[in-house]
């Protein structure tokens, strides 16, 4: 009995091929149009659903506005109403979670009208989603990292001296493109051991079941099984579709556990041998670790027929009972899963190369990570050694360090400059002089003759405290204890903001482009903007309680010198255009 | 350090010393002294290995004339290669302490293919070897059978050593044995026809040398140069070759005539049991063929091999096999039963005749090395009962002790929990959903790797079956990644390694696995790759085989121990090596789970070995899962702390200044449990 009539709820795939989309091109209006849908209802209202090439939107019928629009990057994944269901329908659910629902209503061609949305929003939301998902939480994460730039963020951004987009324009060029070297080194993300255990199927109620499958999952069978991904690339969608694909998957001996009777026409039966092949050369190879090795574990001294029990369980399949052969299938199931599971959780492309090479017996079907730098050849003697070693048998022998042991950490950070390497001061060094110090001091025998006179002392004393004569220069120090600290945040937040915005204004010289023509122009008034909005409320602030004003002096060299070098630039280009 | 242990300079290769392995050198120092036998168990991870070697070294370097040599016998290739190791780190320290060269020499045979070291096995100071080249016959007469009387002879890891012994004296015959040996037999006539028209004198050369016996071997034992061989018995070295098999072709008829006899008995449809007496009576009333000849018979072989100057004696394996038998089963009455079987009992309609001759006395395959080495020891970390092996392997220790692991904080959590698998409850649908429900629960507290033991591969292959249609696989698959011992070594090699390397990289993996096979007698899980051993019922042998059946009730009838003890303690010793596998060390922690409430019986309990009972306390008894889970995880925590050497030093790590304080040497008597 077939339990498996096959619903796949589609939520999202991965993308296709480019070629697909611009079939379906139609060109007009001032943006890309990909897609027209007359008679979509809405709310109730009935409306044209339009597919653009960065948003979705949806207008009432006989007006020119949308009334509904969002951006591909918005849309966390589309759901879709199951077949044989009265109305046919299309969910949009957003990031935010909420979600808009579509109503097909064309009579004739409802169907085939939401299938071919579906179709393409399959095709666009995967380029958008991974795109904005990762750019959205390198964001996140650099706000939550860096409280500066967290303020400095809600000092330009959320009082909108600056935008957000010019905000990030030159932080996130780090995170996109330019260093290739973060990108390539960002770990990989392995597979959960138990992706196919999300996959579990739920009765339809008609006497089917339904699988639900997301585009993480499909990776997963594809990583895992490449010898799926293969099959799916040969028969989708040429021979299949893709949802006729999974069906078939699901209905499959290959997914099932007795694979001892998979059918000839099941298309899968050949990803069953050779994931047999891949196991087997898998176990060809054998192991490097020598002491894992259970073939050359015994040193095989009982010749054939000495012993007790050589006529243990005939290995044989032919006097294997049905259960006991599907039994040890799973087992088998078992291992080469979670091998390849392993496989493709420590390599990189891994699916790429098994896709070409699985024909040939090449490693990379076998699910062997091929950690060679691991299992080298004298791998023997190391693990012997390992194994033998009593490390706590062994005195130490590093020497003697002492142990650092920080209070204030963020004195440490913005202490004393480091020490020219000869300066450097090893821990015995330091135990040493220590030693010797204390030596010294318990020697010390003070010259009475020649020390000061106790008021002498006294008043020097005085004089190097705080208030004394010798500190009046310290001007620097009078701001410290001057200004209460609230007013110093404040001023160190200026500080930082203006910074911020100085670094974009002289970013843009030499001024070459038009672009840079423009960004000068918006970073000159941004800066005027920032002095209007935030350093003269400051001013006037620090006025009324009576501090000196030249805290903000040395803030405002910057911004004229500033403008200063913005009017040079523009006499010069009204110059060059007369 | 330098040690001295009652007197001996002990070089000991480390800067600290366990206070077991101090109170272990004394135990061996003792035994030495006193030219005896020992049984000593001391648990894995206490280096063991080292203080042997420390102390037997120095005993030969102080004492050259009354220990002549070291014998280091050991089970798998992997311990062999590690006692090597070991030892080269003893002569390292010995050449840096004494600055003398060492002329120590050490030998390590690790395979029969390397097999041509006779000469040099005379003159090594430590031989260091697997059991079979010392209890198996036909390896220790080739290899082992000039070693001198005055050699220490050690038994690490010895705890299935009775069988070993057993395996080394058993013959099993089979249809294709004997087709084999019919084309031996084939060969062996058309190589003496032609010898014999080529150069007849070498045959009657070699009839004269039987007529005068085997005197030479004779003079040989009684001046005690050769370790003596139990297919070779006393007897036979005293008579010459009788006639009836002195000529080669009069051997060969005999032969044949013995084949078709045994050929007949193969023809049998039901199961027949006899003794060796009652075998001999058989094929003298059905072929004439009498006791005399048949004792000869494998000497007989040996000789007319020699005398063809057959090259590759591999090639007569069949024949050598039916001549060994035939040996045997007219040399010992007692200590054998025969056993012929029509077919498998899982398969009765497949005929498949097997012959077992199955020996149920280890001791007779080792009496022959108690009997010429003036010391022999005994040791492992499971040999609970300590007193059984004496009786098993019949020979008097003179010394018999437990060491423990000493420890400054418990790092081991055992617990007992109270689920049942008794045989009729153990197929029951709950048993294995709690059994499963178990490995769950530990699959998300204990981080790294997770070993279970069942009890038999059948049993393990069903309970996976369930575990799969429900669904508890899949929630298992979420916490860690799952590797299965198959019956295929190669297979299991892989899943093994894969499992190290999940472990390695921190996704945690469990390994499911087999009471009494390969990885659990031979893989070590140390540290990270095992944080917890789960042993899933008690690991009974299978008692419904007629061997086994035999097997017990000749130790009730010659030995007096009644079959459920000695179950209990076979069954016992196989769960102490599954659940030891994962403690290897003092620096090492992990859980040990006993998942079936008969543990919790004393008479369980009490042939547990005693490192693993002094963990055993009220408030680890009878746990329910969610005991054991919260159990685990405190006990997880506490582990993490960093270990640190100076919380050990002066407990359970000693200094020599430590060491030779008398509070401490006072301390140390107390460590060794005499028995």
């Amino acid at each position: 009995q077939n339990m498996y009539s096959g619903h796949c709820e589609l939520q999202s795939f991965a993308p296709l091929t480019e070629s697909s989309i611009s079939q379906s091109t139609m060109a007009s209006l001032s943006e890309e149009v990909l897609l027209v849908v007359k008679k979509v209802r809405q709310r109730k209202q009935d409306g044209t659903l339009y597919l653009m090439a960065e948003r979705v939107a949806w207008g009432p019928e006989g007006k020119d506005r949308f009334t509904v629009s969002h951006l591909y990057a918005d849309i966390r994944c589309q759901k879709i109403s199951p077949d044989g269901k009265a109305k046919i329908q299309l969910q949009l659910v957003l990031h935010t979670g909420e979600s808009t629902t579509f109503h097909f209503a064309n009579e004739s061609s409802a169907l085939k009208d939401r299938d071919a949305t579906k179709e393409l929003l399959q095709q666009l939301l995967p380029k958008f989603k991974k795109k904005a998902n990762k750019e959205l939480e390198e964001k996140n994460r650099m706000l939550q990292e860096d409280p500066v730039l967290f303020q400095l963020y809600k000092d330009l951004v959320v009082s909108q001296v600056i935008s957000a987009e010019e905000f990030w324009a030159n932080r996130l060029g780090g995170i996109n493109n330019t260093d290739p070297a973060v990108v390539n080194n960002k770990q990989e993300v392995g597979i959960s051991g138990a992706f196919l255990a999300d996959i579990r199927p739920q009765t339809d109620g008609c006497n089917g079941l339904r699988y639900n499958l997301t585009a993480d999952i499909i990776e997963s069978i594809f990583r895992t099984y490449p010898a799926v991904k293969q099959k799916y690339s040969e028969n989708v969608p040429h021979n299949l579709t893709e949802k006729e694909f999974w069906t078939r998957f699901f209905q499959s001996h290959y997914f099932h556990r007795d694979r001892i009777n998979t059918g000839t026409q099941d298309i899968f039966s050949e990803c069953a041998k050779q994931d047999e092949k891949g196991l087997k050369s898998l176990v060809i190879q054998g192991v490097k670790n020598p002491l894992v090795d259970l073939l050359s574990l015994e040193d095989k001294t009982l010749d054939e027929g000495y012993g007790i029990c050589t006529t243990l369980p005939s290995t044989s399949n032919a006097n294997k009972t049905v259960k006991e052969s599907s039994n040890s299938a799973i087992i088998k199931r078992f291992n080469h899963h979670s091998a390849m599971v392993l496989a493709a959780g420590s390599r990189k492309g891994v699916f790429t190369s098994l896709l070409t090479a699985s024909s040939s017996e090449t490693s990379s079907t076998d699910g062997n990570s091929r950690d060679s730098d691991f299992f080298q050849p004298p791998v023997k003697k190391v693990k012997l050694q390992e194994a033998i070693e009593y490390e706590d048998l062994q005195r130490e022998n590093r020497p003697k360090t002492v142990a650092l042991n920080l209070k204030k950490s963020d004195r440490y950070a913005h202490g004393p400059v480091p020490l020219q390497s000869q300066h450097y001061t090893t821990s015995q060094d330091i135990i040493n002089s220590v030693n010797y110090i204390r030596h010294e001091m318990m020697n010390y025998k003070p010259n009475l003759t020649e020390v000061l006179s106790s008021t002498a002392a006294s008043s020097a004393i005085a004089a190097l405290s705080p208030g004394g004569v010798l500190m009046q220069a310290g001007a620097q120090q009078a701001i410290n204890q001057m200004v209460p600290t609230e007013v110093q945040g404040e001023l160190k937040h200026l500080y930082v903001a203006a910074g911020e915005l100085l670094r974009h204004f002289w970013s843009c010289f030499p001024v070459n482009t038009p672009f840079l023509e423009e960004k000068v122009m918006k970073m000159k008034s941004n800066l005027e903007r920032f002095q209007v909005t935030k350093l003269c409320p400051f001013q006037e602030k620090i006025q009324r309680q009576y501090l000196s004003t030249n805290l903000t002096g040395h803030l405002e060299e910057m911004l004229q010198t500033a403008y200063s070098k913005f009017h040079i630039w523009q006499t010069r280009r009204m110059m060059r255009k007369t | 350090m330098k040690l001295n242990i009652e007197g001996l300079l002990v070089y000991f290769p480390y800067d600290y010393i366990y206070p077991e392995q101090y109170s272990y050198m004394l135990e061996l120092k003792r035994t030495l002294d006193a030219k005896g036998h020992g049984v000593l168990e001391m648990p894995s991870g206490t280096g063991k290995t080292i203080s042997l070697l420390s102390l037997i070294v120095a005993y030969q370097r102080a004492f050259p004339l009354d220990v002549t040599k070291l014998i280091y016998c050991s089970r798998t290739v992997p311990e062999i290669e590690k006692v090597v190791e070991e030892l080269r780190k003893l002569m390292e320290f010995y050449a840096k302490e004494t600055g003398e060269r060492n002329n120590f020499l050490a030998l390590a045979l690790s395979s029969r293919k390397n097999l041509c070291i006779h000469p040099e096995i005379l003159h090594a100071n430590i031989v260091v070897y697997s059991y079979h080249y010392l209890l198996d016959p036909k390896i220790a007469d080739l290899v082992s059978k000039e070693l001198a009387k005055k050699s220490v002879v050690v038994f690490d890891e010895a705890h299935n050593i009775d069988n070993v012994c057993i395996d080394s004296m058993s013959v099993n015959i089979t249809r294709r044995t004997l087709d084999r040996c019919q084309n031996n037999v084939d060969t062996l006539q058309n190589t003496i026809q032609k010898i014999k028209e080529t150069d007849a004198a070498k045959l009657r050369e070699e009839y004269r040398r039987l007529v005068e016996g085997l005197k030479e071997a004779n003079v040989a034992r009684e001046t005690d140069i050769y370790l003596s061989n139990p297919v070779l018995p006393d007897e036979i070295l005293k008579e010459a070759v009788p006639g009836t098999i002195r000529t080669a072709e009069h051997f060969v008829g005999f032969l044949r005539r013995f084949l078709e006899y045994l050929k007949s008995r193969l023809r049998v449809h039901h199961v027949v049991q006899e003794s060796a007496p009652q075998f001999l009576k058989d094929i003298f009333d059905k072929v004439c063929i009498d006791r005399k000849p048949l004792r000869f018979c494998a000497e007989r072989l040996q000789s007319l091999l020699r005398t063809l100057e057959i090259a590759d004696i591999a090639d007569f394996s069949a024949v050598t096999l039916i001549s060994n038998f035939a040996t045997l089963v007219s040399t010992y009455s007692q200590g054998f039963t025969i056993i012929i079987e029509p077919f498998e009992d899982r398969t009765p309609t497949i005929a498949n005749p097997v012959l077992h001759f199955s020996c149920m006395d280890p001791s007779i395959a080792i009496k022959p090395v108690f009997q010429r080495f003036q010391s022999v020891i005994i040791t492992s970390g499971t040999l609970s009962p300590l007193d059984i092996y004496p009786r098993i392997l019949d020979f008097r220790p003179v010394t018999m002790a437990s060491f423990t692991m000493t420890l400054n904080t418990f790092n081991v959590c055992l617990c007992l929990v109270a689920l049942s698998s008794k045989f009729e409850t153990r197929e029951d649908f709950a048993v294995i959903r709690n059994y499963g429900n178990l490995l769950l629960e530990m699959s998300a507290v204990v981080p790294d790797g997770i070993v279970a033991f069942f009890t038999s591969y059948v049993y393990m292959e069903n309970i996976v079956a369930s575990w799969y249609e429900q669904g508890i696989l899949e929630n298992i698959q979420r916490n860690k990644l799952i590797f299965i011992e198959t019956q295929d070594a190669a297979e299991t090699s892989m899943a093994l390694e894969k499992y190290q390397e999940a472990c390695e990289n921190g996704r945690g993996a469990i390994l499911l696995s087999v009471a009494r096979g390969k990885v659990s007698e031979g893989i070590d899980f140390v540290h990270h790759f095992g944080r917890a051993v789960i042993m899933f019922g008690v690991p009974y042998v299978y008692t419904q085989s007629r061997i086994l059946k035999a097997r017990l009730e000749y130790l009730r009838d010659q030995f007096q121990i009644r079959e459920n003890d000695f179950l209990t303690f076979d069954a016992m010793r196989h769960a102490a090596q599954c659940v030891g596998r994962a403690i290897r060390g003092k620096t090492d922690y992990g859980l040990m789970i006993f998942a079936d409430k008969r543990y919790a019986r004393a008479d369980k309990r009490g042939k547990l070995p005693r490192w693993i009972q002094e963990h055993i306390n009220d408030g680890s008894l009878n746990l329910t899962v969610d005991e054991t889970v919260q159990l685990s995880k405190h006990f997880l925590r506490q582990m993490a702390q960093p270990f640190r050497q100076e919380d050990q030093l002066g407990l359970s790590l000693l200094t020599l200044e430590q060491l030779e304080s008398e509070e401490m040497l006072q301390k140390i008597t107390q460590i060794a449990h005499q028995t």
